[in-house]
């Protein structure tokens, strides 16, 4: 086995590698750029090594800085992870000269597969099921239109370069197979610098379903089952499952036995993953196969019980796979969730900076499953835009997929994130949904369920009353703490059974609470309905966690000025706890309209205009970064306040601008 | 018989009591109760339930009238003549209090009047114990003329004994205008709610006539004018709810006078607790900006942080946290706004800040990352050099324990400002990213190197080297100008170690009437 390895990548996965080369007793080095210098792979590696600035261009897509890297550091083999130099040849080709190993297939296969057209090909002649469609590219809008017919609407047309959704169109008519095809190509040419086009036929109520291979360089494939990653928005893959909740024995020995032909054409060598389209009646079409670890490799590993990566090395090594087909076996069910630093609430704008607080959920067992944790930042870190904006991938492993599923949301309630938005919300909304739970997922899945964004989960009766008690107990925490106070001269001792009003969006909520340390007794008067609730929990922590008649819960719970912010599931409410009569008081109050922010962004300091990032006509997300003010030398970054349109910017870069000075005005 | 008559005479008198109080507790009657509801306001008394401790209100002098006869109004008594006094507790620690009463003459001051909030105000002095003011009021009272000029002074002359004897906090809930701010602009605190408060010292009319400037109520003495331009109020809250409950708040971190030391509670958190995270506040390039307010945060017992004047010269942060359960003020140069250099108002709020904490007995801790003073013009023109003179002045006689952790940039004079060693400091940290220089790298080489100005690649190097020589904390260390260099994730701790050897502190400046700070 190789002594040291190099991992020519960074976050989450670079930590991932590392963990499994510890294990194996491999040493480790890390390259990294500037953003990346205090991560925690540059802190686990056994060595680091800086390759350049920030951009991944001038730094992880560097293969002269890498390769130098591995030669000064004396690593044997290079791991690329995912993404970056992953699925490039010429640097597989690069290492084999200087005597390096690439953790990854051999380039022929990287290559064969790296092109849609070859690779389909291929896959067809492997006797490999694609979708009907025109294996030839197309000429123009007429050849698009001829072909379209041929194959029967809907069609996709795509760029044969494309990817990420880029360069890609549905069309259900000669017309839009016309228009589809133009917009395709100039897109393709803009976005890839190449316009090639091709066709195929557009598989309604699409599944994304991939299989898991691995080879190995003495001829042996297997597959490690199918994952199914049928959630995504605009084409990235959100929740991943293995296996698929749809998927039948005999379709998976027979997507498992066509993986494996492909597989065996490119004579591949290492890990690498067949994905298909699966439609409504369980026909499958290849789709494309990805020669590297995928990001959700996790769900696999958890069912199969196998380290993908150790697998990956053991094999880049020589190895003779240690196991065949038949000693592949899967165990339960497992999900992973991707949680990016984006808010779900402005249509999922990326929110980048410092992560003020960052503490997941403890790895082992929670309610019944076992919670994985992949994750390449901690507390005090910077999201930056210059990579993924990943923060974890979140994987739970359980019996069955109910209790996978349900897993997810108590790790996922028990995940303290703050400083930045992120994802989780809208991970556990969608987790709880019923149509989610019984396994009814197509690509469209999120379009069709949030038609029009995420704007949060209704707070039901059950979520309210969590709330009334997690407030509730804080606050007569709090209050008892307040009477310990020095220099009182009244010693009131609390009554046994305090009567309180929860006030939640206007709206009072009585009940009674009756706390001793740990544990209270509540009553809402409403409902009345009485439940007793036990917590650890202690003023300054953020994570409310408790037992609610026994049933263990977590919510999210942050002192405001008045009250509490209150989130679980998607669910956030203020919460004001005061006493009867001061709850009175405050609904004689008016409800105050929340102030339309400004038309104008005014300058809130006096600088220099380093760079404008909008221009008028620009419809921008509230949170937008519209420009860069430098003031005593720092750089300020000017936020959209709100949504809409940008009216005009008044000033231009390298202006000088006084406090209050009009920036940008919106429509 | 007689003795029946007696008990019925009894009975009567109680229940003339009870009519006598039922009155005075009206105020200006369910009417006016009801329009100031619809202004979004809350009554005199309803204001006091909120503030203070359920049944802990203790009023003086409800059945005081006024004794004027002119311009009819004689036949218009109202028992308690526009203003609710008396004493109560919040938390059970005393504290006096006055809420103008509007739906009373429009809560105009009157002589009898400001006789109740005087008694309140001599008895707070004497006591020892906070005074909070609750204005919403239309000023004098006309009809009194001289006698209501009077009154005001009386107030005035007692908030200026109070100052430095014991807390004094304004909350502005309605007009205040005229004679009216005189005495909250004399408190340590004012306070604002938003959209329903204003405070000026002539209105908008008389503005049209003098100057023909033309501004609304809002536009001239609203709570942001206050809060963000003026500085003269420290903060502003959504409601009358949120303003009240955020006075107890407040409330519950100062010392009732200043013959107490600052209040203590059990703490919930943890006097050794390690923060790694900070160890990654400070970025990489020294022209990032990063937030002060998030040290501050993780420094604080639970987080807890109550921000006096957020709003104001936000180059500065002032706040109040608790350390083991007890008072201190903090100050901050905050990077994120201007750098977070000192101009004229961070050091004016600055420097009033640190003279609150002496006055009152609350330890003062510094976390110091600032380029300097604020060029140009508008600053000079200001007065930038008496109004920065003031911290300086304030933080150089403070006699309370003053502890000072420097993150990043302590440049030129600004270095000295800031609770340096050299004018008391008791224990000065830095952190290793810590640079304390006489001005930034840049700008010293250009100076000490002048004749390479043309030559951008010596003058790289002479800036590297005088980076190497003064950007670290160590020079600043070997002088003893530090008292130690400390790993950032153990901030919380060493400061609390250093504020317990300090508990007992004790240090006088020369005897002097007063100082003479230059105002």
């Amino acid at each position: 086995m190789f002594s040291k390895v190099l991992i020519a990548n960074r976050g989450e996965i670079a930590v991932r590698v590392i963990k499994t080369c510890r294990r194996l007793g491999i040493s480790t080095v890390v390259v990294y750029s500037d953003a990346d210098a205090g991560s925690r792979a540059v802190e686990m590696a056994d060595e680091a090594v800086h390759i350049g600035p920030s951009p991944a261009a001038q730094s992880y897509l560097r293969m002269d800085a890498i390769i130098e890297a591995a030669k000064a550091t004396g690593a044997q083999a290079i791991h690329p992870g995912f993404g970056f130099l992953s699925e490039n040849a010429e640097f597989a080709r690069k290492l084999a000269k200087e005597n390096i190993v690439f953790i990854g297939p051999n380039p022929g296969a990287i290559e064969a597969m790296g092109d849609k057209i070859t690779s389909k090909e291929m896959a067809k002649n492997a006797g490999v099921s694609t979708v009907p469609g025109h294996m030839g590219l197309i000429d123009d809008a007429d050849h698009a239109v001829k072909i379209a017919g041929e194959i029967g609407y809907p069609v996709m047309i795509k760029a044969s370069a494309g990817g990420g959704g880029k360069g890609m169109r549905v069309a259900y008519s000669d017309q839009e197979a016309r228009e589809g095809f133009q917009s395709a190509k100039n897109e393709a040419k803009s976005s890839f610098g190449d316009d090639r086009i091709f066709i195929e036929k557009f598989v309604e109520s699409p599944r994304h379903i991939e299989i898991q291979v691995l080879g190995d360089k003495h001829g042996h494939i297997i597959h490690l089952g199918e994952r199914e990653c049928s959630i995504q928005r605009r084409n990235q893959k959100v929740i991943e499952e293995a296996p698929s909740p749809f998927i039948d024995e005999a379709t998976r020995k027979a997507m498992g036995a066509q993986a494996i032909a492909l597989a065996k054409a490119v004579d591949y060598d290492s890990a690498g993953t067949v994905e298909f389209i699966v439609d409504k009646d369980k026909n499958f079409y290849f789709l494309e196969m990805n020669t590297r670890l995928q990001v959700e490799h996790p769900v696999t590993e958890m069912i199969t019980g196998l380290d993908l990566v150790e697998q990956m090395l053991r094999v880049a090594d020589g190895e003779k796979l240690s196991l065949n087909q038949k000693a592949v076996k899967f165990n339960g069910w497992a999900i992973e969730c991707r949680i990016y630093a984006e808010d779900p609430y402005r249509g999922f704008l990326p929110s980048i900076g410092r992560l003020n607080r960052c503490r997941p959920p403890a790895e082992g067992k929670l309610e019944g499953a076992t919670v994985r944790v992949d994750s390449g930042v901690e507390e005090g870190d910077v999201i930056s835009l210059f990579y993924d904006p990943m923060i974890a991938k979140l994987v739970t492993h359980g019996p069955d997929r109910r209790t996978a599923i349900d897993g997810a949301l108590a790790a996922l309630d028990r995940y303290d994130i703050a400083g930045i938005q992120d994802n989780r919300p809208f991970l556990s909304a969608l987790l709880s949904q019923e149509r989610f739970r019984q396994g009814r997922l197509t690509t469209g899945y999120i379009a069709e369920e949030f038609p029009d964004g995420f704007s949060g989960a209704e707070l039901s009766a059950d979520q309210r009353k969590l709330f009334i008690a997690a407030a509730g107990y804080a606050h007569a925490t709090l209050l008892e703490r307040a009477s310990k106070i020095s220099g009182r001269i009244n010693s009131r001792t609390p009554p046994e059974r305090e009567k309180w009003t929860a006030i939640i969006e206007r709206k009072l909520h009585p009940f009674e609470i009756d706390r001793e340390n740990g544990r209270a007794d509540i009553m809402l008067e409403t409902a009345h309905d009485r439940f007793m609730i036990e917590t650890d929990w202690r003023p300054g922590e953020t994570l409310f966690e408790a037992r609610i008649d026994g049933v263990a819960v977590a919510l999210n719970l942050e002192p405001q000025r008045e009250g509490y912010a209150v989130s679980r599931r998607g669910a956030r409410a203020h919460v004001i706890i005061a006493s009867r009569r001061a709850a009175e008081l405050h609904a004689l109050l008016p409800e105050k309209e929340t102030a339309d922010a400004g038309k104008t962004i005014a300058s809130p300091m006096p600088g220099l205009i380093v760079s404008i990032d909008v221009e008028a006509g620009q419809e921008v997300e509230a949170g937008h970064p519209l420009l860069v003010v430098e003031a005593m030398k720092m750089e300020n970054v000017i936020r959209a306040e709100r949504s809409g349109v940008v009216k005009s910017v008044e000033v231009e870069a390298g202006a000088s601008v006084a406090a209050d000075d009009v920036l940008v005005e919106f429509e | 018989m007689s003795t029946n008559n007696r008990a019925g005479g009894m009975k009567d008198i109680l229940e003339e009591l009870q009519e006598r109080r039922a009155r005075a507790r009206m105020g200006g009657g369910e009417k006016r109760r009801e329009a100031q509801h619809a202004k979004g306001k809350l009554a005199a008394r309803e204001r006091l339930e909120l503030l203070l401790d359920e049944g802990s209100f203790e009023e003086y002098d409800m059945f005081v009238e006024h004794r004027c006869v002119d311009f009819g109004m004689a036949d218009k008594r109202i028992p308690g003549d526009g203003v609710v006094t008396g004493c109560g507790a919040i938390n059970g620690r005393p504290v006096y209090v006055f809420a103008k009463d509007f739906s009373v003459f429009g809560g105009s001051l009157s002589e009898t009047h400001a006789q109740k909030i005087v008694k309140i105000q001599e008895a707070a002095i004497r006591n020892g114990a906070p005074l909070i003011g609750l204005f919403d009021a239309g000023g004098a009272r006309i009809q009194e003329g001289v006698a209501s000029l009077a009154g005001y002074a009386d107030i005035f002359l007692q908030n200026v004994l109070a100052s430095g004897v014991v807390p004094q906090l304004s909350v502005i809930m309605g007009p205040c205008a005229g004679g009216d701010v005189y005495s909250p602009a004399m408190t340590d605190f004012i306070f604002m709610v938003k959209d329903t408060s204003y405070m000026y010292v002539t209105g908008p009319d008389v503005v049209k006539t003098v100057t023909n400037e033309i501004v609304d109520h809002e536009g001239l003495g609203g709570a942001s004018v206050h809060t963000k331009k003026s500085g003269v109020a420290d903060g502003a809250f959504e409601n009358d709810f949120e303003a009240l409950i955020q006075m107890r708040r407040l409330i519950d971190f100062l010392p009732l006078s200043n013959r107490e030391r600052p209040p203590v509670w059990p703490s919930y958190d943890d006097p050794d607790r390690i923060d790694e995270s900070l160890d990654k506040l400070v970025p990489e390039n020294p022209n990032t900006p990063y937030d002060m307010k998030e040290l501050i945060a993780r420094v604080a017992d639970e987080g807890d942080v109550f921000e006096v004047a957020p709003d104001y010269g936000a180059n500065i942060v002032t706040s109040f946290i608790r350390l083991e359960g007890s008072t201190v003020g903090v100050v901050a140069n905050q990077p994120m706004t201007l750098a977070g250099v000192l101009d004229i108002d961070a050091s004016r709020k600055a420097a009033r800040f640190v003279r609150f904490c002496d006055a009152f007995n609350i330890p003062l801790l510094t976390f110091v990352d600032v380029p300097g003073f604020l060029p140009g013009t508008r600053q000079e023109y200001g007065g930038l050099i008496k109004h920065g003179a003031k911290l300086l002045f304030a933080y150089a006689e403070a006699t309370v324990p003053k502890v000072t952790v420097i993150t990043r940039k302590a440049y030129g004079g600004a270095y000295d400002v800031m609770s340096s060693k050299h004018i008391r400091g008791d224990v000065n940290y830095a952190w290793p990213t810590a640079q304390i220089a006489v001005m930034g790298p840049k700008g010293a080489a250009e100076i000490i190197f002048r004749q390479d100005a043309d030559d951008p690649e010596k003058m790289a190097e002479h800036v590297k080297e005088y980076e190497d020589r003064f950007a670290n904390p160590f020079v600043a260390a070997q002088r003893g100008y530090l008292d130690d260099v400390i790993q950032p994730h153990s901030t919380r701790r060493r400061v609390i170690r250093s504020l317990r050897t300090l508990r007992n502190k004790q240090q006088s400046n020369p005897w002097k009437k007063h100082d003479n700070i230059p105002l």
